[in-house]
This record gives structure tokens, sequence and C-alpha cells, in this order.
């Protein structure tokens, strides 16, 4: 039975809601979507810039072929990411450094090529394998510290994981501006281009759809882990309740180190994806905050893996519609991410709306 | 005589369920007034309408014969009316006086600590009880924390006392000490409400009693023209019958010894501090005692959710001391913990993850790293119906469950051997608490069911009656130790009584 | 000798402020159960509109909106954690974001120019595409700064001082005053202090409050303080250090002024290594120096905090609804 919630704030009284339809739900995400448009529409005009004109942009990037696969291969490092956090989330562990364990995963991968590049280590067919297996384990081993300080010492998770992920960014600018500078870079902080061997490009040689064949393949992979297996079970009944997860005999530490290690890993692979896919090389800033994008993906999506891709996708498109606003209105870039933001607290609002029904209480005759 | 208090009309209701269903009560100066009846009557409830925590639906609400309505606790205070809460509404980690002072308007700004502490001390003297103002919370017996409780209401001039079951967590010297000081209030003019369901206290402590059923008024009386037994009658509907003796079985080897065993609680003192019991198959030991004794202690440590500091644990001969939860539910130890709705369910989960919640890890339900949630259905669906689970499916969503069902559900999951047979050992604390009368005989024929088919029972109660209907014998434990054990025949609620105060009279 | 002991002394404080400053804040917040994660976003947004206004008005106005803003900002967390009840992480989160990328937004030069010009339509041209702004005015105390040592304590910018102030005040409001009590209560236990009549979401979301505005003023206090200099991720993670230090400092202001000027000389030992050009050690890796030390410093007190039992406020992060 769901309990009634009464404030006193003022005279307006706020009810639990008693079930509510899936159309309900649908129609109040979209109405939350339209609420943050309404939004920005507001503060692009009133510094004087044209609203319609962006949202015929924002909207071409969904439309058009070429911006469409450009919007799919920028959402790939967010969805991968995104799904790793739905382990995390599911977990209750707060993973808000999938950031830099992106950027770790781009440090792996980029070891391998140039381990081989370099020093001729391992076959060439051996390295896109490699960089996958490395990617996983570096990105899971980066967010297993956290999940180790919280397992073992009882940290919260969320201000380490943060940390880590300035740690992360600083390791690749020193490793960039150092050792793994392109010698024939032009003095620029970037890596060598990576070789073709090495290029996310084995579907239809397009890293576009290459990458969409890897985001579906971590969304069946991350469904199958949490509602078919062991391991995703405890996984799930740790997260509601460490106490219930004892009491039933599962070892509450091993399967916080598992999930920490496996969100951590699938973020590591969407920074191969960025630097093997995207990108083509190691610079620093190569992750344009895809890591935050992925957090407010998984919320969105309600942790639900087949929803994180396609939510994905809208956010690359709104990525990629950034560069565009930049190019033809001269909007600054930042304006992606405020966008994402208003975005996701119109959304978060709308959630409060579908859960309370909000009603004004008014006297009754008689009462004081 | 003044009427302090009266409620006229008071209806409230809950999605699904009417609370208080056109509810008249009053309270007059000078009285102590029982508001007796059985958990969900609806007492509660009408307390927090009175004290504002909630807003009646329909009715009135008249304090020293004018018209009031209550917004918040804070009107309520205003006009004298002080509630203690069953669980108290203490700050752990602040001293007595920074509880008491609380969301007092005197001080402007600077908090004159010393002015305080001498009221605090004088208030305390004059009912008899000695408080450090400066302590913490956390360093006070459950007794003491009720004298901060009502210091808090008295502090701020309460005359309209209300009590929730206050005696819940108190030792009966406390309990002693606690109506001395309830009629010394009572003699000064004060008006007490004292919310229970045990008819002894409602005899020795109040001047009248009014009895409440299903959210309705059944009768209000003076105490001294009643009985227990009447009082039993108007409570339940139907007279109880005290002490009727059920079946007893032949009792076999010894499943459970525990020797001098040492448990630390959760505050890092000890819980249980030397016990030592032993139980046989098709045994039911009931173990007596004022909850927070060591009870839950002692059944987590046999169950291997806490570790013990020392001593030992033998099932079946073999010492399990130490082994953790998962060892000890594959050795047959089912354990039904208190409160099984919050602590023994994931209430998002479906209906078939709460079952298999223990069992998920074995063959057939689970191979390797995968799960068969085909047989885990089948399964299900049997057990559904063989302990009668009111549900519309397996994959209904565990939270919309009644009370009983999901203690049916944790019974199912436990009793019905999908972990490996018949448990060996059952452990249950509190089983039936919060649950209709219904429930609660579908659980009793249950234990007597597994006890005739061989499994060694520890059954926790802090329900005398239900200890007498059920157990072979009857342990009673007070301070984390055993006081002593009487076997089914010779133990009555005097001898209980007196066993459990022995540690009280030895604490001095 | 002297002079380098009050440059580094002089330099820490200079730098430990802005932790100071948002710490502060985020005390009270934390103190009544809200943990705020927008303190990041409100800052840069404290840094980015101290930018623009300082071109457009001076430092007075410059501070005011900051700490304006701040507190605007961080009603939008109290709405949605306090009232509506949502996960405080993701809702602080969202903010952080929209902080980060409005104030890129707006510190960028063409949003920058449109406001500018709507401000101060008077303003010359040069001001307008200028990447930094005048920075705050050392102060020197009369006869305190002329001591030696101790005198550089009293030979800082004005905010630098009001951090001096601002820190046994809130110590003493927080513990010895009535409504520091309250707000006390709220945090560790509020179903006992609704019991009391207290409102609890009045009380959490004024502490909110109080954080977004002292975080708006530490952002305006990073950038008018010592570098006055607009760029990309100016603020690099200082509010999240901030809440480390919150923890570290087992959210007591007093002790909240140690930790802030530990950190602070922990990014002074920085700079002055990277000045000495220690061989080949990067700066990049000195860097990481602040960052690590605040993993160090949450390890070390959830280590102390099992012994002591030092008081993380009890309710933290959860939200309170009056459920019986």
């Amino acid at each position: 039975m769901p309990p009634k919630i009464e404030t006193r704030f003022g005279r307006i009284r706020v009810e639990r809601r008693v079930g509510y339809g899936r159309l309900y739900s649908i129609s109040m995400t979209l109405l939350s979507l339209a609420l943050a448009f309404l939004v920005v529409a507001l503060i692009l005009t009133s510094l004087g810039l044209d609203p319609i004109k962006a949202f015929q942009v924002i909207f071409g990037v969904f439309t058009k072929p070429s911006l469409l696969l450009e919007s799919i291969k920028q959402s790939i490092p967010i969805c991968l990411a995104a799904l790793g956090l739905s382990i995390a989330f599911k977990m209750n562990f707060w993973n808000i450094g999938a950031e830099g364990q992106i950027y770790m995963g781009m440090i792996a991968s980029t070891g391998i090529v140039l381990l081989h590049e370099y020093y001729g280590f391992f076959y060439e067919w051996m390295i896109m394998p490699l960089m996958f297996l490395t990617s996983f384990l570096l990105g899971g081993a980066w967010c297993l510290i956290p999940g180790a300080l919280k397992a073992r010492l009882g940290v919260n998770e969320i201000l380490p994981t943060l940390m880590l992920n300035y740690v992360a960014i600083l390791i690749v600018d020193f490793l960039v501006h150092g050792p793994w500078r392109d010698p024939k870079g032009y003095g620029f902080p970037l890596s060598i281009p990576f070789p073709e061997y090495a290029k996310l490009n084995i579907v239809l040689g397009d890293p576009a759809y290459t990458g969409l064949l890897l985001s579906i393949l971590g969304a069946a992979a991350a469904f199958f882990l949490l509602e078919y297996t062991r391991p995703g079970f405890e996984i799930k009944v740790v997260g509601q309740s460490p106490a219930v997860a004892r009491y039933a005999g599962i070892h509450v530490r091993s399967t916080i180190l598992l999930g920490s290690f496996l969100a951590g890993g699938l973020a590591g692979i969407g920074g191969l994806s960025i630097v093997s896919g995207i990108i083509g090389r190691l610079r620093p800033g190569a992750s344009p905050g895809y890591g935050y994008t992925a957090i407010i993906v998984a919320a969105l999506a309600g942790l639900n893996p087949w929803v994180i891709v396609a939510v994905s996708i809208f956010f690359g498109g709104l990525i990629t519609a950034g560069g565009a606003l930049q190019m033809s209105m001269g909007i600054p870039k930042a304006a992606a991410q405020m966008i994402q933001a208003v975005i996701f607290l119109m959304i978060l609002v709308g959630e409060f709306i579908k859960r309370y029904k909000v009603t004004i209480e008014r006297p009754r005759v008689g009462e004081e | 005589m003044e009427k302090l208090v009266e409620l006229r009309g008071i209806v409230k209701r809950f999605p699904g369920v009417v609370a208080n269903d056109r509810v008249d009560f009053e309270l007059r100066r000078g009285e102590v007034h029982a508001l007796l009846g059985e958990n969900g009557a609806g007492k509660t409830t009408l307390m927090n309408i009175l004290y504002g925590l909630y807003k009646p639906d329909e009715g009135e609400i008249y304090v020293r014969g004018r018209r009031v309505e209550l917004k918040s606790p804070k009107d309520a205070i205003s006009l004298g009316i002080g509630m203690v809460h069953q669980n108290f509404r203490l700050v752990e980690s602040h001293t007595v006086l920074e509880n008491i002072i609380l969301g007092l308007g005197e001080d402007k700004l600077r908090i004159d600590f010393e002015k305080h502490r001498r009221r605090i001390m004088e208030l305390a003297e004059r009912y008899g009880w000695r408080i450090d103002p400066m302590a913490r919370i956390w360093q006070l017996s459950a007794g003491e924390k009720q004298q901060v409780e009502l210091l808090k209401i008295l502090y701020r001039g309460a005359e309209i006392l209300i009590l929730d079951e206050p005696t819940s967590v108190l030792t009966v010297q406390e309990t002693r000490r606690l109506f001395e000081a309830l009629r010394r209030m009572a003699r000064e003019g004060k008006g007490i409400i004292f919310i229970t369901h045990k008819l002894n206290e409602v005899m020795e402590v109040s001047d009248r009693v009014t009895v409440m059923r299903k959210g309705r008024v059944v009768i209000t009386k003076e105490t001294r023209e009643t009985t227990k037994a009447e009082l039993a009658n108007y409570m339940i509907g139907r007279p109880i019958v005290f002490g009727q003796k059920k079946v007893s079985a032949k009792l076999g080897s010894i499943v459970l010894k525990v020797i001098d065993l040492k448990v630390l609680g959760d505050r890092g003192y000890p819980a249980i501090n030397g016990v030592s019991l032993e139980v046989r198959r098709g045994e039911i030991l009931g173990i007596a005692g004022v909850s927070g004794n060591g009870q839950v202690e002692l059944a987590e440590a046999i169950a291997g959710l806490r570790r013990p500091l020392a001593g030992r644990i033998l099932l079946n001969g073999v010492d399990v001391t130490g082994m953790d939860a998962g060892k000890m539910i594959e050795l047959g130890v089912a354990y039904i913990p208190p409160e099984g709705n919050k602590l023994g369910i994931v209430p998002g989960f479906r209906v078939v993850d709460n079952l298999f919640l223990k069992a998920y890890r074995y063959p057939p339900y689970s191979n390797n790293l995968l799960l068969n949630w085909g047989k885990m259905l089948e399964k299900a669906q049997e057990l559904i119906e063989e302990f009668g689970i009111v549900t519309p499916s397996a994959l209904s969503r565990t939270s919309s469950l009644s009370g009983g069902n999901i203690q049916r559900l944790i019974l199912a999951r436990e009793l019905s051997g999908i972990v490996g047979g018949i448990p060996r050992l059952i452990v249950a604390a509190y089983p039936t608490k919060g649950l209709d009368i219904g429930a609660t005989e579908f659980v009793h024929d249950l234990l007597l069911r597994y006890k005739e088919m061989g499994s060694g029972i520890i059954f926790i109660s802090e329900d005398l009656e239900e200890l007498l209907l059920l157990s072979d014998r009857i342990a009673v434990i007070s301070g984390g130790r055993i006081r002593g054990v009487l076997a089914r025949e010779e133990a009555d609620a005097e001898k209980i009584g007196l066993l459990m105060s022995e540690a009280v009279i030895q604490a001095g | 000798m002297i002079e380098w002991i009050e440059s580094v002394l002089g330099l820490t404080i200079q730098v430990g402020t802005v932790y100071l400053l948002a710490s502060l804040g985020e005390i009270y917040a934390e103190r009544s159960g809200v943990l705020n994660l927008g303190l990041e976003g409100i800052m840069v947004m404290g840094a980015a509109l101290s930018f623009i206004f300082t071109l457009a008005y001076g430092h007075l106005a410059a501070i005011l909106i900051s700490v304006i803003a701040g507190i605007l900002m961080s009603l939008i967390l109290a709405v949605m954690a306090v009232y509506m009840r949502l996960n405080q992480t993701v809702t602080g989160l969202a903010l952080t974001m929209l902080g980060l990328g409005l104030s890129g937004f707006l510190a960028s030069p063409e949003v920058r120019k449109v406001i500018l010009l709507a401000l101060n339509p008077s303003l010359p041209e040069s001001l307008l595409a200028i990447q930094e702004a005048p920075k705050l005015p050392e102060i020197h105390v009369p006869l305190l700064s002329g001591i030696p040592i101790i005198g550089c304590f009293f030979r800082q910018n004005v905010l630098v001082y009001v951090s001096y102030i601002a820190a046994p005040l809130m110590w003493f409001i927080l513990f010895k005053t009535r409504p520091g009590l309250s707000l006390r209560s709220v945090g560790e236990n509020p179903a006992a202090a609704d019991a009391m009549g207290i409102n609890v979401f009045r009380v959490r979301c004024l502490a909110t409050m109080i954080s977004g505005g002292f975080a708006g003023l530490a952002g305006a206090y990073l950038f008018l303080g010592f570098q006055p200099f607009w760029q990309e991720g100016l603020t690099a993670g200082k509010g999240f250090i901030a809440l480390s230090l919150v923890i570290l400092s087992t959210w007591n202001p007093l002790r909240a002024i140690l930790g802030a000027y530990l950190f602070g000389g922990v990014e002074v030992i920085q700079y002055r290594l990277q000045l000495f050009g220690l061989g080949a050690l990067s700066p990049y890796l000195l860097a990481m120096l602040p960052y690590l030390a605040a993993i160090a410093a949450l390890v070390a007190v959830s280590i102390e905090s099992v012994r002591k039992r030092i008081g993380v406020p009890a309710s933290l992060g959860i939200p309170y609804s009056r459920e019986e």
C-alpha cells in the first residue's frame, strides 16, 4: 500500500500517485523534453539568437544521413559507459568515475598500439583483441580502486570515483606531452595516429556501424548478466539492501568488487572506441565529458540496457548538434552541455510529477 | 471533572483502510486513561491526530473545551499536548540537554546552557529520576531514554501526555518507576493517555480504559469495574482461552548445542554474555524476555549472520562456530528474521525472486553461472499454493503483498526445503509480530507441523501466551544471559516474570 | 628565510581560502542532511559571473551577483532534493553540469560581448574582448600586517578577511545557538526534529541555499582572488575537493580552516616544485597531488570513524518524508 505523504508547505498537498500506466509515463517524459526545449529556447532568445534555426540544426542531426552516422559514432562511448553504469547503479554503486575509466581505456588501447609500433610486440592480428582486453582490464581496475575502498573500508564511492577522473585525465596529459608524443606531430601533444589494423572499422569499414554493433552486443551482455546469471542476481540484491543480501548468504564485498570492475571495464571499452573509432589517436581532452553524459543517459533510461542504446544516440546527436550549432550559428560548444543539463533537470522534474500528485487544498467551510 | 481533551467523530482513511471510524474519546484532568487494542486497531493513528501529525478526514478536536485545529505538532505542543512515541525520537549523538531544548522558542539566539541544565535537573528530581543533562543519548539505557522523552514534553509544560506502548522496551523495575511517575503526574492534575495492548498494565495503572478494535471504539469503562478477561474479550471479539496445550511430539537427538556463547551487539557491548542451551529434534524451545536483551543477536549468531566473540555452536555435533550465513543455509538452518517485511525480503523484487533469495544458487535452479527461471517459476507456483500466499502471480511485486502474505512468503522460502530438504533447525524471531489472528494461527500450525517432522525450533517471542502455547521448554533471557529454563508443565507467567526480573535485582 | 616562509604561508592562505569558503557553506548543508554535489557547478558560475560583472560594474557588484546566483542555483537543488525528494547525487550532478555548461556559454567571447553591452552599453571596445579582469586588491591591516610571519595573514584581500570572520562565526552559530541546534538535529534525526515542531524542509532548504551562496562566493574569489584570467576548466574539481574537505573536517567549521589550508599547502607545494623544475617531474603528475590527497583524506577519515565514531550526519543524502 503506497503511503500517503503530507507536507505542510502552505496549503499544498502532495500525494503519492497510485498506479500509472506506461502511456502516462512516456507522455510525461515527452512533456519534460518539450519543457526542456522551451527553457533552452528562452535562453537563446534572451541572448538575441534565433531558437527556431537552432532547433532546425539540432533535429537535422537526426535526419541527415551523414550527421546521423556521426551521432551514432559519438554515441558509442556514451552507450558503453552507460551500460557499465547500469550495472553499477543497480548495485547502488554511484560510479561518477566513468569519465576517468574511459580515459584509462584509451591509455590501454594506445599503449598496445605503441608497444607494437615502437617495439614490435605482438602480431598485427592480435592488436585489436588485445586492445579490447586491456581496455576492459584497465578501466575495470580504475573502478576497482574506489570499489575496494567501499567494500573494505566503507568509503563512499562518489568522491573517490570523481577524484580519479581528474587523475586519469592528468595521466593522459602527462603521457601525451611526454613519452607518448608523436615525434612527427610538430610538437603538438598527440600520439601517433592509429594504423589501419587498430581502427574500429570491422563492419562496413565504418566506425559508426562497428560501434553500433558493439553497443548492441554490450547491451545484450549487460541485459543477460543482470537477468540470467547468478552474479547479476547478487548485484541486484546487494543494490537493494546489503543487509538482506548478507542474510541471503551473498558475499557483499566480492559482489561490490565484481560489479565495480565490470562497470569500469565497459567504460574502458568506451575509451577504446574513442581513440580507435572517433579520433584515431590519443590527445588531451579526447573525451568531452562522455562519462558524465553517460550518467544522464543511464538515469534517463531507467537503467534499461536497450533504452540506453537509444538514449545514447539521442545524446550523441546533441553533441554533434553542438558542433553544428557552433559552425552555423556561432553558438559556443558549451551550449551542448548546457542543453544536456537542462534536459536532465526537466526530466527529473517529470519523474517527480509522474510519481506525485500535487493538489491545492481549500479549507472546508466552517473550519478555522 | 474537567475534560482536557475531547475527540468527536474522528474519521481517518488511508488507501485501502479506514484507520479511525467515527471515534469518540475523552480525557479527564488527573486521570490515566488507557487506550487498549491489538496491533492495527487504530490507537496510534488516533493519537497522531491528537498530536497534530495527521489531519482527520472528519470529526472535531476539543482541548480544554475549545475547538481546535492542529496543523502540526507545533500547534499541539503549544496547547500543552506532548507525545512519547514507541520508537524514540531522540538524536543519539546529542546530549540530553540538547534533545530536551530542541525547538524551544525560549532563547533568542544563544543557548543558555547553565540555565537549562539547572531546570532539567530540578524537573527530573521532581519525578524521582536521576539524569545527567550532559550525557549523550547513546550512553543511556532504554528506560533513561524514555525519561528524556518525558522530560522533553514536561519541560514544555505539557498537561496532556500521550504515551505509545511505553513499556515495550522497559524492564520490570523500570516499568514500576514509570508508573509511579505517571501517578504523580496525574495527582498534579495532568491527564495521561496510555496506549497499550498489555492487559496487566491496564489493570495496574489506569483509571479508565477505552478499547478499540478495527478502527472503532468498542467501549470505555472505569478500570475498577472490569476484568482482564472482559477486556480481552472486547479487544479480540471472542473469548481468549489462556494457555491451551497443543501437540507434543517425541524428542530426538540434540540438533543444536550452544556452549558459553558471547556475541557483541551493534554498539560494541556484549549483547550475549555467556549463553548455553540445547535444542532437540522435534522440540520447540521458546525464548522469553523483553526485546532488546540479546535475542536477535543470539539468533543471528546461530544463523551465521553475526560472528561470536567466544563460545561454540554445534550443529548435530559438528562445530559450526563462526561459519557464515551461506554455509549455515547449506547445513539446513532456516532463519525467520524479525520484521520480515523490512529485513527478510527485497520489496522491489518479484515474488519469485524473493522465494529464491537463498536457493537461487543451488541446482536445479541454477547451474554454474546461469539461472533457470523456468524451474524457479514452476516451483514458485507450487509454493504459492502450498503456503497459501495471496498474490496475482509469481511475477508480482512483493511490495504489493500484505504483511501476512509476506510472512507466508518468508516461511515458504525458509521452511519448504527448496534448499536441501526439511530444515534441521528453525530459528524464528518474533515471527507473528504485527500479524492478525488468522496469519498468526497459520504460523503456529506451520511450526507445529515442522516440529512433528523432526525439526528443532528456537522460537523467540515477547508474547507469553504464545510461548506457553507452543513451547516444550521455555528459556528466559535477560541482560544477555539465560536466567532459567522451565519445562512447559511447570511454566507460568509468574515464574517467567520472576526470572526476567532477576537480572534487574542483581544489577542493582 | 623569513620572507620565504611568509610568501609560502601567504600563498597557502590565498589558495586555501577557496576551499575554506566553499566548505563552510557545504558543512551547513550536509549538517542538515543535504549533499550538494552541485558545488562545482555553482563555483564555476560564480567565477564566470564575477568575470563578466567585474568588467561591467566592478568588484562589489561581481561578488554580490555571484553570491546571489549561487543561492538561486542551490535553490534548484533544494526544491528538487528536499521538497521533491529526488535523489541528491543525481540532482547535484545535473546542477554541476548545468553550471559548467552555462558558465562556459556565458563567458564565451561571443555571448559575453552581448551580455556586457546589455549591462553597460558604455563599455570601451577593449574590455569587450579581454580575457581577464582586475584582481582584488590586497588590504593591509594597519598594525598587524607589520608583524613578521603572522603579518602575512593580514596582507590579503577582503574576501580572505571575510573567511577569517565567517569560520569562527559559523562554528559558534552551529554549536552554541538555537538555530544551529535545530540544524544539527535535522541532519541527525529529522523525525525527531519534526516531532518537536521544526520544519525539516525549510531548514534543509535554507542550509542548501547557504552552501550555494558560499560556493558562489568561493567561485568569485577563485577568479578575482589570484588569477583573474578566464579559461576553460578554471575550477578543475576544486568544488569536489571541497566536498572531501568537509568530510575531513568532520563537519566542523574550525577544523575546516585547518583542512583548507592543508589543501592549499598541497597546491602551493605543487607550484613550488614546478618552479624548481624537479627533474623530469612533469607538471601534470604534480597536479594530481590535490586529488590524491583528497582520496587519502577520505580513507583516513573512514578508518578513524570506525574507531572514534566521528559522526557523519546520520540522515545525509536521505530525503525526508513524514511516513508513518
